[in-house]
């Protein structure tokens, strides 16, 4: 060899006698992660053993004594209300389900393959809805469209229309999931619709068929395989769910399986709280098993379908002359479903009374604000569900990451099951969440230092969003090539060194997004924090729940509206923020 | 540098065994090439060689080290000191040229004014001197290219491991990058371990080749020798292009006699065919000889075929002719005027008689 590299700079291999050296060293990255993946499945998976075992205890598991029983689901199946909870948690459902499929549907067809006007501004206003805090627009929906409401009295007074559906039944209560579901069927559908080959459609054409007809022929049947996707996922949150169908169906006292729990957790007996764990079993069990029959159906490649379909310029099918009078069709849907509730909580936070008999301009105030500023309640739980937001959402994107890297890039036995406790946090209601941290907190930690504290309430936060965090992070990190973090091993980096100066660095833009997606999702939970919040822990999701369930004034509309433009404002922020990264 | 020892390499992934105990030996300083079809196991040899994933069995030494051994011992890839330029060049988009050499460097602690010189000496040998602060994207894929070269030789390696460094140049581009390659690693003299599907890579830069199918070592050798004396079929198919015969051996009779049906008399073959029974006779397009104007006589294999069609390639002319139930394809370096018959002339020496397979 010649001297063109001189050997001298680097060291040589290590010497044969360092072999147990090396050996300890690669067992202490193994036993990393070891760690790493006990204390994933203990938090991620634990917890539920935990309700399990509050369920087939004979009394609440802080108190000694008890003995293994089924008495708690004799009970709870002994129990007819339960079972019309049941019946009404399907009803509901599938109403829901139903209408917000067929809108979706349409709408993803209409609105991203055809020359409809005002496409954009369309889309924008339909998947609001999605973004902003759900009990807002609940909120919202009261003031404007209950039998009361400031729109349905007005129509009653002044023309001879009248609002057909009764906000405070069943079907009320699917009309309002509606307008947040069927968004979510757009924005799984779209992505779909985006991907279809428009030589496909060129083919029907050429053999015969109009545009349209070629619109329906091909492209409507290929989304299949999206629809079955999105009516499992949206049957499954909407029978889950708790806000809505407390706060809606209160007045005529409509039970869910959900509002069931609920009820009977706060208004029972600590010997009911057996039952009640035996029902989020129940639920448990019902929305995974929907959520597996979607997975086995659609796929795993379905997982992680993004939202953000990729706008590949496809040629519009003209719809002639019914374009206007579509356009003004779908405008009025949106105007019902969306525009006015939102104007509604608004409004109803500026006035004094919102109503049709009084002109709001001599009724505007800034009360409902001051009310909101002045309530020591309501002003704690603000800040806290922020500290949440912000310091859960930090950690938990931090975690995420690293559980990612161990899931995916390592070379970890057990990093198969990693991968599936990470998701499986998606299936798991919020209600049964919630309760499954405060029975993990009962067993686990008897000084309750953990169950009073926003610690507590973050981690069981956390735990809820950490699917969709990680749904926004995988794909990120899949993107970045493997033979990336496997050059800097070569180049004699460790594992641990290898992810955190590449892997790790690379995928900062996506760990951006992923707490920004947190950050709004922590902090307007509500369900985990029922079972878990205390006087001196009160948070923004589950007082707003509270309030307005059993009020209506504006003051609940004033905390809505700020609840409302701390959400806007992050998301802005976080737009603002990532649209300047490119870098990376 | 150390060299190179594999023995009784295996892997699988699930049940699909992607190498079969293959054994392998790469002496100090050589330029040594695993070529073979796509899937073959190119990749996964050479990742098992880095430690970037742990084979089932065999054994691997550098030297007298032994960095893999039925799993008993098994050094990571970090550990291993070796050089790899990954297909993709794997350039990590957030660190400067200087950076991403220095790296390897600044993992063994090197000081920062060694680092920058070491760094400043290894960019100059791969002809990116000045280019210190640039960024990957404000590079050219060739200039990547060599940024990876660069990186796997900073520290300096033991052993250079090159996974179809080429594939993503343009043509012109590759074959500038081979001579420049072949060069720098004769100068170096280290070690190289490249893997490419490429034969005319292959061949133009290697000291020995080794030919790999399905996870089975086929033939190791020379360009020279793999290319003349292919030990089987496959070889002889995979490397250039190549002439087969169906041909037969009567039993008892003359090995280097081969009837070839449609032929009146037997092709002699040398050296002989290896068995009796049914063989298969390859003969590359450049190694017959064309008698326009007749062959003199007593020469032996001389046949008179029909010609099918002519082609003209630039640098070579190619015919298609028909010999009893084949077609043949012939290479000439100028045109030769024909009528509808040509006289060829098969060199005993330029056919290779294979066992037929099956
Ligand atoms: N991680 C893996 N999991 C499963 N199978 C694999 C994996 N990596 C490689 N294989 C399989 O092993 C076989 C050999 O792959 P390898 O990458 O070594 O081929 P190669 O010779 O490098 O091919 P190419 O020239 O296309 O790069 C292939 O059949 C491939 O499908
Ligand atoms: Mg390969």
């Amino acid at each position: 060899m010649t001297a063109a590299v001189p050997a001298g700079v680097g060291p040589r291999g290590p010497a044969p006698g360092r072999a147990g050296l090396l050996s300890r060293r690669l067992a202490s990255t193994t036993a990393g992660h070891y760690v790493i993946w006990a204390v994933a499945l203990l938090v991620l998976v634990g917890p539920v053993l935990a309700v399990a075992a509050a369920a087939l205890w004979s009394t609440p598991l802080y108190e000694s004594g008890g003995h293994l029983t089924l008495d708690n689901f004799r009970d709870l199946l002994g129990d007819p209300t339960w079972w019309r909870a049941v019946g009404n948690s399907f009803v509901f459902a599938t109403i829901s389900t139903l209408s917000s499929v067929t809108l979706g549907v349409v709408a993803a067809v209409l609105l991203t393959r055809t020359n409809l006007p005002f496409r954009r501004l369309l889309t924008g206003v339909f998947v609001l809805p999605v973004l902003l805090p759900g009990l807002v627009l609940v909120v919202g929906w009261m003031a404007t469209w209950a039998p009361s409401g400031y729109v349905t009295s007005w129509l009653e007074l002044n023309t001879v229309l009248t609002f057909p559906i009764d906000l405070y039944s069943l079907g009320g209560m699917a009309l309002v999931a509606t307008s947040v579901a069927a968004p979510t069927v757009f924005l799984l559908c779209r992505t779909t619709v985006l991907s279809i080959d428009s030589s496909l459609e060129d083919a029907a054409r050429s053999a015969g068929a109009g545009p349209v007809r070629a619109l329906l022929s091909v492209t409507v049947p290929l989304l299949r395989p999206a629809i079955t996707n999105s009516t499992l996922l949206v049957f499954a949150v909407v029978f889950e769910v708790l806000g809505l169908p407390l706060i809606l169906g209160f007045s005529k006292n409509i039970t869910l399986v959900s509002t069931y729990l609920y009820d009977h957790w706060i208004n029972g007996t600590s010997a009911e709280q057996g039952v009640v764990a035996a029902g989020a079993l129940f639920l448990l069990a019902f929305v995974s098993a929907l959520l597996v029959v979607r997975n086995r159906v659609v796929g795993d490649t379905g997982r992680f379908a993004t939202v953000m379909g990729k706008s590949s310029a496809k040629r519009l099918v003209d719809l002639g002359p019914w374009r206007w009078p579509l356009a003004a069709l779908a405008a009025g849907v949106l105007v019902v479903l969306v525009v006015v509730p939102l104007v509604g909580v608004v409004a109803s936070s500026l006035t004094s009374i919102f109503s049709p008999l009084i002109s709001p301009w001599s009724v505007l105030t800034s009360d409902n604000f001051e009310a909101v500023l002045d309530n020591p309640v309501w002003m704690d739980s603000v800040v806290n569900s922020l500290l949440i937001a912000t310091v859960g959402g930090l950690v938990a994107t931090v975690v995420i990451a690293l559980l990612s890297l161990v899931a995916h890039r390592s070379e970890f036995r057990m990093r198969g099951s990693l991968q599936q406790a990470m998701l499986w946090p998606r299936m798991m209601p919020g209600l049964v969440c919630g309760m499954a941290f405060f029975w993990a907190f009962v067993l686990l930690d008897p000084t309750d230092t953990l169950r009073g504290s926003l610690w507590g309430l973050g981690l069981a936060f956390a735990v809820r969003s950490l699917a969709v965090g990680y749904s926004a992070f995988y794909p990120a990190l899949a993107a970045i090539g493997r033979d990336l973090d496997l050059a800097a091993r070569v180049s004699g980096a460790g594992w641990w060194r290898s992810m955190i100066s590449i892997s790790l660095r690379l995928s900062i833009p996506a760990m951006a997004t992923c707490f920004v997606l947190l950050f709004v999702s922590m902090l307007n939970d509500s369900d985990p924090a029922v079972f878990l919040v205390t006087d001196e822990t009160p948070v923004m999701g589950l007082t707003m729940l509270q309030l307005a369930a059993t009020s209506t004034g504006g003051a609940v509309a004033a905390f809505g509206v700020i609840q409302m433009l701390l959400t806007v404002a992050v998301l802005a922020l976080g737009r603002l923020f990532l649209g300047k990264r490119i870098h990376a | 540098m150390p060299d190179l020892t594999i023995t009784g390499l295996a892997k699988s992934f699930g049940d699909n065994a992607v190498l079969h105990d293959l054994d392998l030996r790469a002496e100090d300083g050589e330029l040594f090439t695993l070529l073979g079809p796509s899937g073959c196991g190119k990749s996964t040899t050479l990742w098992s060689i880095a430690g970037l994933h742990p084979p089932d069995r065999g054994r691997i030494a550098f030297g007298d080290r032994v960095v893999f051994d039925d799993r008993r011992v098994d050094v990571p890839p970090e550990k291993r000191n070796c050089g790899v330029v990954f297909q993709s060049y794997a350039v990590w988009p957030h660190l400067t040229v200087h950076d991403n050499v220095g790296y390897p460097l600044k993992l063994r602690k090197v000081s920062r004014r060694e680092r920058s010189e070491r760094v400043a000496e290894v960019l100059e040998l791969v002809e990116l001197g000045g280019l210190e602060g640039r960024y990957p994207h404000e590079l050219s894929g060739g200039q990547q290219q060599r940024v990876a070269l660069a990186r796997a030789l900073a520290h300096p390696p033991d052993l250079l491991l090159l996974d179809e460094p080429f594939s993503n140049l343009d043509a012109k581009l590759r074959e500038r990058a081979r001579d420049w390659l072949r060069i720098l690693q004769q100068r170096i003299g280290v070690t190289t371990v490249f893997v490419t599907h490429d034969q005319d890579e292959a061949l133009s830069m290697s000291d020995r080749i080794m030919v790999m199918d399905r996870g089975r070592v086929r033939q190791v050798g020379t360009p020279e020798e793999i290319y003349h004396q292919p030990a089987d079929e496959f070889v002889a198919d995979f490397i250039g292009t190549v002439n087969v015969l169906d041909g037969h051996v009567a039993p008892g009779a003359d090995r280097s006699r081969v009837r070839v049906e449609g032929l009146g008399e037997p092709l002699l073959v040398s050296p002989p065919a290896p068995a009796e029974g049914a063989a298969r006779l390859a003969i590359r397009p450049e190694r017959i000889v064309v008698h326009p104007s007749g062959a003199p006589a007593a020469t032996p294999n001389v046949v008179t075929v029909k010609v099918r069609s002519t082609a003209f390639l630039g640098d070579h002319y190619r015919y298609v002719v028909v010999l009893g139930d084949h077609e043949l394809v012939v290479r000439t370096l100028t045109r030769i005027d024909h009528g509808t018959e040509l006289t060829l002339e098969l060199p005993p020496d330029a056919i290779r008689a294979y066992a037929a397979r099956g």
